[in-house]
């Protein structure tokens, strides 16, 4: 059964990526929408009459980025394999390369 | 010319298997209102158009995962090439008249059901039936995941629940984070990044699938001896394949994505979001490990989980349980018609009488479906109406399962 060898080692592989990017991503927005009611105040937060904080706006709109950052990530990558590229993460910044 | 017929057959698996899919990455948004249901097809269909586009990397090779009528290079085995390559041919054709047979059928039921596995089924049955069990990639060769077992069915074990977990741990952590909100806020952030989140999943959706038609389609060219390069598609099946998909797409299967969007969980946009960026994230991540698996599974188990993940939702496990029915047996389901549809084609002499004696067998069983569906029809006007069940008194509260 080697070939159940071969689909665990695969398996966790992509349940980490997974995690990471399908669930640490969309909890990073969540966090941008809190943080973008806070900074508005008033009736968006659950203590009603909260002062606005704009902070939490700045704050909010960078979350928003970095989320938009993975998700435009997520297409170069569909891209650039597409066109016989891969993305390779080896210089932590993702850079393209040839397969 | 049964050349034309399988190519015409390829283009018809090509476009099932959009209108087939339009659910695994628009059915939340459809649900949850984040799109109108015609939008959201045709955002869909464009994706996967320019996604089928994308996907420049010669795809000659995938009927090798599971059948043994290739070389490894590509080139169809010279052994099925006499007689103009009538013999790869009408495996290729009987293959997959059974891949949309089953297609149909599944859409018929509103079971989101795998378009991969109900071609490979199709491949497979015409395999055995027309070279014996021997002609099945049954286990690979042990150097890497390939054969029946490697890529098709250890996949779709493990995939929708990888696919399940994050989706659940993504829509526990957007709960948890934005409790106390207000409710306005929320809602209208989520939309918008389940619409970003579903546009990612349908240009996956056309690289991932229409490549799998075009290594088709190209491969019965070269045993016709139409075309001689195998490291290359010809454009115009790229084209043909590229609009296939993305018509059937918005076409939209509605039955398919409302058995997705309201039959199983009841969707609210933050688990929209959660679902479909672990669909997204979870299809991304394999393809690039090279792990294939089928949209379909990833996308199901992905609304399940973020039904299991949600505080107090309700997850309609009858359903599930029926989906998953519809999964097991899909594939040998698509093999007994592929290898009916050899047999019947062979008993003709296999060649031109045989084929279309084949091609009518299809036209005639879809026109049926098309008919029988008319009686139910489900639309882009109803596809969001409440889900009743047949015995509504059977639902288990979601608190017991999670």
């Amino acid at each position: 059964m080697h070939n159940l060898g071969f689909a665990l080692e695969g398996a966790w592989k992509v349940l980490a990526a997974g995690l990471i990017l399908g669930a640490g991503l969309p909890a990073l927005f969540a966090l941008g929408i809190r943080t973008l009611a806070w900074g508005d105040g008033g009736s968006a937060e659950a203590t009603a009459g909260a002062a606005p904080h704009a902070a939490g706006k700045i704050l909010g709109w960078l979350l928003f980025a970095i989320v938009l950052l993975g998700v435009v990530l997520g297409i170069t990558f569909i891209v650039a394999s597409g066109l016989g590229k891969a993305l390779s993460f080896e210089h932590v910044f993702p850079t393209i390369v040839d397969k | 010319m049964i050349l034309v017929l399988v190519v015409v057959t390829a283009l018809g698996f090509d476009f099932t298997n959009g209108f087939h899919d339009t659910a695994n990455a628009m059915a939340t948004s459809i649900a949850t209102k984040a799109l109108r249901p015609k939008v959201a097809v045709a955002l869909s269909g464009i994706l996967n158009l320019v996604g089928a586009f994308l996907s420049v990397e010669v795809a000659l090779t995938v009927s090798n995962a599971v059948v043994k009528i290739q070389s490894s290079n590509g080139a169809p085995k010279p052994e099925l090439l006499a007689d103009g390559g009538s013999a790869l041919l009408l495996i290729v054709l009987a293959g997959l008249v059974g891949g949309i047979v089953w297609n149909l059928l599944t859409w018929l039921l509103g079971l989101p059901s795998s378009s991969s596995h109900a071609l490979f089924g199709g491949l497979i049955g015409a395999t055995i039936a027309g070279l014996g069990w021997a002609g099945v990639n049954w286990n690979g060769d042990g150097s890497k995941l390939d054969g029946v077992v490697g890529k098709v069915i250890l996949p779709a074990l493990l995939s929708p629940v990888i696919a399940g977990v994050v989706a659940a741990a993504g829509t526990w952590l957007i709960y948890r984070i934005t409790v106390g909100v207000a409710k306005r806020f929320t809602d209208n952030g989520f939309r918008w990044g389940q619409i970003g989140s579903a546009s990612l999943v349908s240009l996956a959706h056309g690289t991932n699938d229409a490549q799998k038609t075009m290594g088709v389609i190209t491969l019965a060219l070269i045993a016709a001896g139409d075309w001689t390069d195998t490291k290359s598609i010809p454009f115009w099946v790229k084209a043909a394949c590229a609009l296939a998909i993305a018509a059937g797409t918005y076409l939209g299967g509605w039955r398919i994505i409302r058995t997705l969007g309201k039959g199983l969980v009841e969707i609210a946009p933050p688990q929209g979001l959660a679902a479909e960026s672990a669909s997204a994230a979870v299809i991304l991540a394999s393809s690039h490990l090279g792990f294939a698996l089928s949209t379909t599974h990833v996308a199901t188990g992905s609304i399940l989980g973020s039904g299991v993940g949600k505080p107090g939702a309700q997850v309609r496990w009858r359903v599930a349980g029926r989906m998953i029915a519809a999964w097991l047996i899909t594939l040998p389901a698509a093999a007994v018609v592929g290898a009916v549809m050899w047999w019947i084609g062979n008993l003709l002499g296999g060649g031109l009488a045989g084929s279309i004696a084949v091609f009518v067998i299809l036209l005639a069983a879809a026109t049926y479906m098309f008919l029988r569906s008319r009686r139910t029809p489900v639309d882009h006007n109803n596809v969001n109406d409440e889900w009743e069940d047949a015995r509504p008194a059977e639902r288990e509260p979601a608190a017991v399962a999670s």
